[in-house]
């Protein structure tokens, strides 16, 4: 029997956080760095079993960014279901490890981008719910958020601009709400309506 | 040197890591010799076992796969693979699983790691039924009358057939749970099962040879441990009794058989090791034969590999099998004679099984709310085996074998005394045992009389009545 030369790693979604599962017993090596952003079908390191190489590839449905310490060294041990890598929303990664917004690129997913550096809010007052939901309808001009910047509030709306659809699905922001943001870092992601 | 714990002084050959490709109450028992060895242990566990209570006796334990067995206790690369970024140097199979798979063996060897038990080569020849039998013959057992090697055609099954005498059985040589096996009780019926068993051995196992011997109903079952080095030397630990059974289940082991005469277990025990010897056999294993119920003793099958029972031999002649195992693997000679092994006294091992007695025997996985089973109730002494504790899950995916209870007597009365004492007083709960089953059979007459057989369970169905 041929083995496929590729193996998907496990992904769970627990508290809120995906979470990526070795598929197998052998040796980890060229494991992808905290703060590298993993997105689904990309190859993630490689696992050694008995001197045969497979390939490791995150999962249709995994994206983020790495959150934890995975081995640096080579042909790290690891057994079957341990953790690998755990991922962080794309937007909180970004302000804590201060990396250039360029990164979310890679995510194959949609996402709106602040227009302007300054704090970003979710609702337009500590009561009110937020601007949007998980599976809300954004069309041109929908509010999302608000942005604070020099104690004058705007509405962020949503835009048929850099890249995005006319219509758009909300999936979730990637911010908190009161973050800090800087100019065209991503505040939210969207799905293809 | 300096002696390490258990007090034994460490030869330079001993591995100093090695890991026990098993699960439950033998990885726990191999792990025990090891580390009064001075030897450091790693486990290995399916993903529905992790945090489970018996890994802590190992140094350190590894995830093979999922929880069924063939994503994990079943998996040979993953074992291997295991073995090998752990740092052991050695595998132990234990029983069940890839203890006697000789695949599993050469893979062993092809990395580098020393697999406890024989050679792949030997293994493979054991594991074939007429191969084994041909070889046995050579060696100077008894076989039970029949084809030598494999029939060639139905016409060679007649002729045989007419000159050995009905009923007569024929087998799969690859056979196994009683697929590709006929019994023929008239010549007239022969062809037909010939035939057929051929063909359900052909799809069953991808080989349709068949062989064909004398079929011998009952009889009993008697099967001698044997022990040899890397340097020629076989010795004998004398005989079990293994006639207890339920669907080719053992149930109930004891030494000293009571269907043998002093001298008939001496000779019985000589000849097995001399022919242990003759195959060039390696490290521990078992040789079976069936006592017929006319009398004479016929070669089964050898077991190549360290068995369930084992404990009973151990309490009768004082020595460490596992020990001696690790021993052998690491190229020691035998230091002990065959007059050095001694057996003393009577001892008698109980299967507990998480089964329900009173519902056909069903396995009854689950928590155990309660699990106390005694263990200074005397007039002998008992060894209980086990890997669980109160409050275990006992998982749906493995055998449902939970304890092992072995008393040892200077007598057989006393040695039974104490079994039915220390299962009497025991305490466990959460689950149906197979406990019951016990207390019947050995508070019946006639396994006190040492009258039983294969096809008995002496005073199981009497008390299932009352």
């Amino acid at each position: 029997m041929i083995s496929p030369a590729a193996l998907e790693l496990v992904l769970a979604e627990e508290g809120g956080r995906q979470r990526l599962y070795s598929p197998a017993l052998g040796l980890l090596t060229l494991a992808r760095a905290q703060g590298e952003v993993l997105v689904e079908g990309e190859e993630c390191g490689v696992l050694l079993v008995l001197g045969r190489a497979l390939a490791l590839r995150v999962p249709a449905g995994a994206l983020g960014r790495i959150d934890n310490a995975p081995p640096e060294r080579l042909r790290a041990p690891i057994g079957f279901g341990e953790l690998v890598y755990e991922l962080g929303a794309l937007g909180a990664g970004l302000a804590r490890a201060g990396a250039a917004p360029e990164l979310a690129q890679t995510a194959s997913g949609l996402v709106l981008r602040s227009p302007q550096t300054g704090r970003f809010y979710h609702r337009s007052s500590p009561k009110d719910p937020p601007f949007a939901k998980a599976g809300d309808l954004l069309r041109e001009g929908t509010p999302v958020g608000l942005i604070e910047v020099m104690k004058t509030f705007t509405h962020v709306t949503h835009r048929a601009a850099g890249g995005l659809p006319p219509s758009a699905r909300f999936l979730r922001y990637l911010v908190a709400d009161g973050a800090d943001v800087k100019n065209g870092q991503p505040l939210l992601e969207l799905e293809r309506a | 040197m300096v002696p390490r714990a258990g007090g034994c002084y460490p030869s330079p050959r001993m591995f100093k890591r090695i890991l026990i490709a098993n699960r439950g109450e033998v990885a726990l028992r191999i792990a025990r010799t090891a580390r009064a060895l001075g030897i450091q242990t790693v486990g290995v566990c399916s993903s529905a076992e992790r945090g489970a209570s018996w890994l802590r006796h190992f140094d350190e334990h590894v995830c093979l796969g999922g929880p069924a067995p063939r994503e994990s206790y079943l998996r040979p690369d993953a074992i291997v693979q295991a073995a090998l970024q752990t740092g052991a140097s050695a595998i132990h199979p234990g029983w069940g699983f890839l203890a006697e798979n000789p695949r599993f063996a050469a893979l062993c060897a092809q990395h580098g790691i020393t697999f406890v038990g024989p050679s792949a080569a030997l293994m493979t020849k054991m594991g074939l039924k007429s191969p084994a039998k041909a070889a046995m013959k050579a060696a100077g057992l008894p076989v039970i009358p029949g084809s030598d090697g494999l029939l060639e055609s139905a016409e060679e099954a007649q002729k045989l057939a007419d000159a050995i005498g009905y009923p007569v059985i024929v087998k799969a040589d690859a056979g196994g749970g009683g697929r590709g096996m006929r019994l023929v009780r008239e010549a007239s019926a022969l062809r037909e099962a010939y035939a057929s068993a051929s063909a359900e051995a052909a799809a069953a196992f991808g080989n349709g040879a068949l062989y064909l011997e004398k079929y011998l109903s009952g009889g009993r079952h008697i099967e001698v441990q044997i022990l040899a080095d890397r340097y020629g030397r076989a010795l004998h630990l004398f005989e079990r009794e293994c006639s207890i059974q339920r669907n080719h289940q053992k149930l109930i082991e004891e030494s000293p058989s009571p269907a043998l005469s002093p001298k008939e277990r001496e000779e019985l025990g000589a000849m097995s090791a001399r022919a242990a010897a003759a195959i060039g056999y390696t490290n521990a294993g078992t040789i079976e034969y069936l006592k017929s119920a006319e009398g004479p003793l016929y070669f089964m099958e050898m077991n190549t590999r360290l068995q369930v029972e084992h404990p009973v031999t151990e309490m009768l002649t004082g020595l460490d099998i596992v020990k001696l195992q690790l021993e052998i693997a690491a190229n020691e000679p035998l230091r002990i004679a065959q007059g050095d092994v001694k057996s003393s006294g009577h001892a008698i091992e109980c299967r507990i099984n998480a089964e329900d007695p009173s519902n056909e025997f069903r396995p009854a996985p689950g928590v155990l709310k309660s699990f106390a089973i005694p263990f200074d109730r005397g007039p002998g002494n008992v060894r209980v085996e086990t890997y669980l504790e109160a409050g275990d899950e006992i998982p749906p995916y493995y055998d449902s074998l939970i304890a092992k209870v072995i008393a040892h007597g200077n007598t057989r009365e006393e040695a039974i005394a104490t079994m039915l004492r220390t299962l009497g007083e025991s305490k466990v709960e959460g689950v149906p045992t197979t406990i019951p089953l016990h207390l019947a059979v050995l508070a019946s007459a006639e396994f006190r009389d040492g009258k039983y057989d294969t096809r008995t369970i002496p005073g199981w169905k009497s008390a299932a009545r009352a």
